[in-house]
């Protein structure tokens, strides 16, 4: 792709019909939207003034956020493949996506289906390992306190989960 | 525009909880009609529970299988997705590892999980009393994907009976075996033998740790004539401290494998080298050798071709090698890239200069010279004006005579560093007279070393001199050195503020002590996720 092309901004537009502009080379980062461009055939010269890609599933707030995620890390490295790996790391989140991710729990996972929506691995992989860190060393119950999550569990089925669970008690 | 909100559509109903999301874009809907001049209304909170499945099992992937296990306990949703497969590619099963211990009354329920749960296992580890011909045989038929399978004997009492054993993981890329002093597994090995052709990489764990008495009888547990004669594809084999290991067993492997890239026989104390004249004739792939703690002989390295080799990578810590063996194996070496020479009494001055001045330092990049108590400063500082941007990585703790006089005169020159280790703490050697000004040094670094990402520095509260104003200077570190993720100090006062410094900014666990964790080179090494076996 030419510079020029790369310099073309995309109009987006959010579940609360904000209008907002990304450059190209930024928005490919989603999948989504990257895959619809190029699909739709909307990269080419005469489709400047196309009309907005509405993402009808995130609000402008968050649209913002996430874009501001991308503009840092569009210029990123292709992250390799390990899903062969053993355990995945989650202490090698970047001190910028800490600070980014220093949000409420209802922000983070606005930003989990964002990310999720508009397919953007990286963003997805950060923020599901933040959450995962708020995961880890807690049990059932603390889990369930920190993400207010209701035990909807009979006490039939927690006692049939207590005898399965036997098999890899310590 | 209708043709894209229906693919944008398309793309949420395949990914997302139904429910869920039709709620979603409800509340949406609502609120666009409600709001939309407004365009920072407050939007109902989001929860956890309004994630999908799939999100959810990307969350999950990054845990344990202990703590998999845990939010299983949850609620429905759940444990239905903690119980996904996918979730359970990699599974430990050796409690002394951190692995799950399997309750030996629970087999039956065990063996069913392998049918279900584990069938997409890639990477598994069992103890002594899971490996038995039925756990074997489920593995074999209900995880066709499994690559990399442990078997740990170290604990074995005795071994189970394997006369019924059929049937073993086919598809095998990665064995790894480790041993107990006693326990022959000839037996057990005979019936599986056929399984493993496709194998390349072989592990071998000896007992290397648990030899208290030099005289105490070694037992030759494992018949490596037999094995590699059903090994033809080998191109990692790594024997860690197998007692009984001697040069006639690494020929006898090499004998069978010409894709052999890398070999290593660390702690096994009967290799004297005698080896490998013909085992770098015979596989001329080989890349990485791994010599630590064996009993090099002087006369038997002369004699080897190091000249026809294509050797990157050469482990000879703790050999007792002397500087002409020494001179005459690394001048032989062009490209040499990788190189731990570390606690070599016979490393000495001449042995360095000998070596600048063959040019076969060229294409080094990472050189581990710890505890080399025969070097001098000039020596070093020749070296480092030299070659020292093109170190990645350097390790030159251990060295009494290196204070800060040294090291800020050399860090300027180490530029596009990524590890680096310094320093001696003070009860391991003689008394360190001088005292080190921490800041002035940490500053150095900070402004010379962009790239760095793992630093140890061993000196003791007693060495260094800092003050209040020295959490400017690692202010200073924290922000130019971006990837620094690892920062090794000796404990006390001066660990305690850098670590604070660092948490305070949000970056946990960057700053360890000496007695948790040790800085090297191995993981720079191309095969260092290969040699991984704990």
């Amino acid at each position: 792709m030419t510079d020029a092309k790369n310099e073309r901004q995309i109009k987006i537009s959010s579940s609360d019909n904000e209008i907002i502009l990304v450059p190209r080379n930024v928005i490919r980062l989603s999948t989504t939207i990257n895959t619809l461009l190029q699909d739709l055939g909307l990269d080419d010269d005469e489709a400047t003034n196309a009309e907005p890609i509405p993402v009808q599933n995130v609000a402008a707030p968050i649209l913002r956020k996430v874009i501001s995620w991308c503009q840092y890390h569009y210029q990123d490295p292709v992250p390799t493949d390990d899903s062969d790996s053993r355990e995945k790391r989650t202490d090698d989140i970047s001190s910028w996506d800490t600070e980014f991710l220093k949000v409420d729990q209802g922000t983070l996972f606005e930003l989990i289906l964002a990310a999720n929506y508009l397919d953007i691995k990286g963003l997805l992989d950060v923020t599901c390992k933040a959450v995962a860190n708020m995961i880890k060393g807690k049990s059932p119950e603390e889990i369930r306190r920190t993400f207010n999550i209701k035990n909807d569990f009979t006490p039939e089925e927690e006692e049939q989960i207590r005898k399965e669970n036997a098999w890899c008690e310590d | 525009m209708t043709a894209i909100y229906d693919m944008t559509r398309r793309v949420t109903m395949h990914d997302v909880n139904q429910d869920v999301n039709y709620d979603d874009m409800e509340t949406d809907m609502q609120d666009f009609f409600a709001d939309s001049n407004q365009p920072n209304y407050d939007r109902p909170q989001s929860t956890i529970e309004k994630l999908p499945d799939k999100v959810l099992r990307d969350i999950f992937q990054y845990l344990s299988p202990k703590q998999i296990i845990s939010v299983g306990q949850v609620c429905r949703r759940w444990r239905t997705n903690s119980q996904n497969p996918l979730l359970w590619k990699f599974v430990s099963f050796r409690p002394s590892y951190g692995g799950i211990q399997v309750n030996p009354q629970c087999m039956d329920f065990f063996l069913q999980l392998i049918g279900t749960r584990f069938s997409e296992l890639r990477i598994v580890e069992l103890a002594t009393d899971l490996i038995t011909p039925n756990v074997l045989h489920e593995l074999a038929n209900k995880s066709p994907k499994l690559q990399y399978l442990t078997l740990d004997f170290s604990t074995a009492m005795q071994l189970h009976d394997f006369t019924d054993l059929q049937t073993f993981p086919s598809r095998l890329k990665s064995l790894t075996i480790c041993l107990s002093e006693n326990i022959f597994l000839e037996g057990f090995l005979r019936k599986v033998y056929t399984f493993i052709s496709s194998v390349e990489t072989l592990h071998i764990i000896g007992t290397y740790e648990k030899v208290e008495d030099e005289e105490e009888e070694v037992y030759e547990t494992v018949n490596v004539f037999k094995l590699k004669q059903f090994l033809p594809n080998l191109r990692v084999v790594n024997l860690w401290g197998v007692p009984f290991i001697t040069d006639e067993h690494v020929d006898a492997i090499s004998s069978n494998c010409a894709h052999l890239e890398c070999l290593c026989v660390n702690y096994c104390a009967k290799v004297t080298g005698s080896c490998l004249k013909l085992v770098l004739q015979r596989c001329r792939k080989l890349r990485t050798l791994f010599l630590a703690h064996t009993k090099l002989d002087n006369n038997i390295i002369k004699s080897v071709d190091w000249e026809k080799t294509r050797i990157e990578e050469l482990d000879i810590k703790g050999t007792e090698l002397n500087a002409e063996a020494l001179i005459s194996i690394l001048t032989r070496l062009p490209h040499l890239r990788w190189l731990d020479a570390s606690w070599l009494e016979n490393m000495t001055d001449q042995v360095l200069e000998a070596w600048q001045n063959s040019n076969a330092m060229g294409s080094l990049q990472f050189l581990n010279m710890d505890t080399c108590d025969s070097l001098n400063e000039q020596a070093l500082v020749d070296m480092i004006k030299r070659h020292g941007h093109q170190f990645h990585g350097l390790c030159l703790g251990g060295q009494h005579k290196l204070l800060e006089y040294f090291w800020m005169n050399m860090i300027p020159q180490l530029r596009n560093i990524r590890v680096m280790v310094m320093g001696i703490a003070e009860d391991c050697c003689p008394k360190v007279v001088a005292k080190i000004h921490v800041d002035q040094f940490i500053d150095c670094i900070a402004q010379n070393c962009p790239r760095l990402t793992r630093l140890e520095v061993r000196w003791d509260d007693e060495t260094l001199r800092f003050s209040d104003k020295s959490s400017k200077f690692i202010d200073v570190l924290r922000m130019k050195c971006l990837m620094l993720h690892s920062i090794v100090l000796s404990d006390g006062q001066y660990y305690e503020l850098v670590r604070s410094n660092f948490e305070r900014a949000d970056r946990m666990s960057v700053v360890r002590t000496t007695e948790m964790c040790r800085t090297g080179l191995l993981h720079c090494s191309r095969y260092f996720n290969k040699l991984l076996f704990n």
